[in-house]
């Protein structure tokens, strides 16, 4: 099946292999004094699937922030497939976002487009005169399982629904890194299970999946890799980890 | 190609659709624009017209009479009138004769009868001089004073007084004029640049998701842009329709009462392609400062 999400190998990945995002000594403070990182160190391999966990204010979403180069790290540096992304020129910045699938805890969703237009909205903005493009959007609406919302406003639809759209808006134009800053926080437990499903689903098709989150449950059902952040600092990166350790209150 | 041309086809529709489904503020933003291009092309109309009577009036005033000295030589006086002549500041000369004045005079009945009394013709000949401008009187006055063959007593009809009024109104109007324009442009920058401000910020999601996905500054910034051109434009069309028309009616109604004011067609025409030109510019500038904010936020 063609799909939206590119058909790669989901096999875990090597020791040897260059990671696809890398921090290093990833420091960041914002001007009113505020130490949102620490010291990051972290390694995201291809076809990974990692949550990043910690209390509200932790530093997750500036994590994600740095990626997407929304902000600049005071100090270390961060790459994304090998290429250096904190001191990039602002010229350069649209490339880098273009590599990524964003979807946020908000939606950010245009009421006043309908579903189709919102998902073919990344792609008018960044490939004008894109071929195909309704094919393409209801392709990844049908990945989502909202083939049969296309003419909706997202008003008319739940909070779960809005969000499949965000998601469906983030892979249409093929990202091979999806970030997730808080994509359930929304919303109620069997809805949130549908969505990490489709996260999983995504990052089997061989999509690198980076999820920031404070949902315990969703954590500690999936058992996948965990990085946990306290304070502004990495305390915990566990391979198959669970949202707390056992015993430790940590967050 | 088919980039670029779905590029303008994506932010033409972009402004319109902007444009439409923010009709409220859009019409308020094309309002506030077209009040302030009517102020400015009305304040600019209405001064020229000021200038254009004020320059009648300077001209009609530019008078002087440089009386002569009942025994000065004819040829001393046509040599006085052709030096006179060749002076770039001057229109015209006119000689006036003694029996020329006498008859003038005459046409007032009071002075008819002094003249009849007297047996006599005291009035002086003189030299009727039009300058171009208004200012060079008094150097022209200074000049007849020492010229041997202008009477001593009384050398010209110079009023240092009337003509300095004159120009002291003048300076104070072009200077008001001056001002007013200076203030109305600043003012009109900062309302442009709130109101499209305001347009902005009522589309600020749209610009954080084109920014999230990886659009370049400048295809975000192309519909702000054409639609504040749009608006500048509409803007531009209204109010040069109201100051046309307004001009038309002063015109008319000025000439019936006051004073007469020409009606100065190619003036107008290019006063009205300077607004649109103006309007569709502020409009593209104010979207350029107004965007700015939201994208390198």
């Amino acid at each position: 099946m063609s799909v939206a999400v590119a058909e790669r190998s989901a096999a875990p990945p090597q020791g040897a292999l260059r990671p696809v995002i890398s921090f290093h000594g990833v420091s960041k403070v914002y001007p009113n004094g505020t130490e949102a990182l620490r010291d990051v160190d972290l390694a995201i391999h291809q076809g990974d699937f990692c949550f990043l966990v910690g209390a509200s204010g932790a530093g997750k979403s500036t994590l994600v922030r740095l990626l997407i180069r929304d902000e600049a790290p005071s100090s270390g540096r961060i790459f994304v497939e090998g290429q250096e992304i904190s001191r990039m020129a602002r010229r350069k910045l649209p490339k880098l976002r273009r590599k990524f699938g964003i979807v946020f805890q908000d939606y950010k969703l245009l009421t006043r487009r309908t579903v189709a237009q919102n998902v073919a909205f990344a792609l008018q903005v960044t490939r004008p005169g894109q071929r195909h493009l309704r094919e393409k959007v209801e392709e990844v609406l049908w990945i989502v399982g909202l083939e049969d919302k296309l003419d909706t406003f997202p008003d008319e639809l739940s909070g779960g629904e809005q969000q499949r759209v965000a998601i469906a808006r983030a892979l249409v134009h093929r990202p091979r890194i999806f970030l997730a800053d808080e994509p359930t926080g929304n919303l109620d437990p069997d809805t949130s299970w549908g969505i990490v499903q489709l996260l999983l689903q995504i990052n089997h098709r061989g999509t690198t999946v980076l999820m920031a989150t404070h949902n315990r449950e969703v954590v500690d059902l999936v058992r996948r890799r965990v990085i946990a952040i306290d304070g502004g600092r990495v305390v915990r990166d566990e391979a198959e980890g669970q949202y707390m350790r056992e015993g430790s209150a940590t967050l | 190609m088919r980039q670029v041309a779905a590029s303008l086809w994506f932010a033409l529709r972009s402004a319109g659709q902007n444009f439409r489904r923010n009709l409220g503020v859009s019409l308020a933003g094309v309002f506030t624009m077209g009040l302030i291009i009517f102020l400015v092309g009305g304040g600019l109309l209405f001064t020229h017209s000021v200038g254009t009577v004020l320059q009648s009036q300077e001209q009609n005033a530019s008078h002087l009479k440089i009386y002569l000295s009942d025994n000065a030589s004819l040829a001393a006086i046509a040599n006085f009138e052709s030096r006179l002549k060749s002076d770039p500041r001057v229109i015209s000369v006119s000689f006036e004769t003694k029996d020329a004045a006498a008859r003038q005079a005459s046409q007032n009945p009071d002075i008819s009868q002094a003249l009849s009394v007297l047996g006599s013709n005291p009035l002086p000949a003189s030299l009727n001089l039009v300058v171009r401008k208004l200012t060079d009187l008094r150097q022209f006055n200074a000049m007849a004073a020492s010229t041997p063959i202008v009477d001593k007593t009384t050398p010209t009809d110079y009023n240092a007084d009337v003509i300095g009024k004159l120009n002291a109104v003048i300076t104070i109007i072009e200077w008001v004029g001056a001002i007013i324009a200076v203030i109305l442009m600043t003012i009109s920058l900062v309302i442009i640049m709130n109101t499209i401000r305001t347009a902005v910020y009522a589309r600020r999601t749209e610009i954080e998701i084109m920014k999230l996905v990886g659009a370049t500054d400048w295809f975000v910034r192309w519909p702000f842009i054409l639609e504040g051109m749009l608006g500048g434009l509409l803007a531009a069309i209204f109010a040069g329709a109201v100051v046309y028309a307004a001009y038309r009616i002063f015109v008319q109604a000025a000439q019936g009462h006051l004073l007469s004011v020409p009606f100065d067609g190619p003036y107008t025409v290019t006063l009205l392609a300077l607004l649109l030109v103006g309007g569709v510019a502020v409009g593209a500038f104010g979207s350029f400062l107004g965007v700015r904010r939201f994208l390198s936020a």
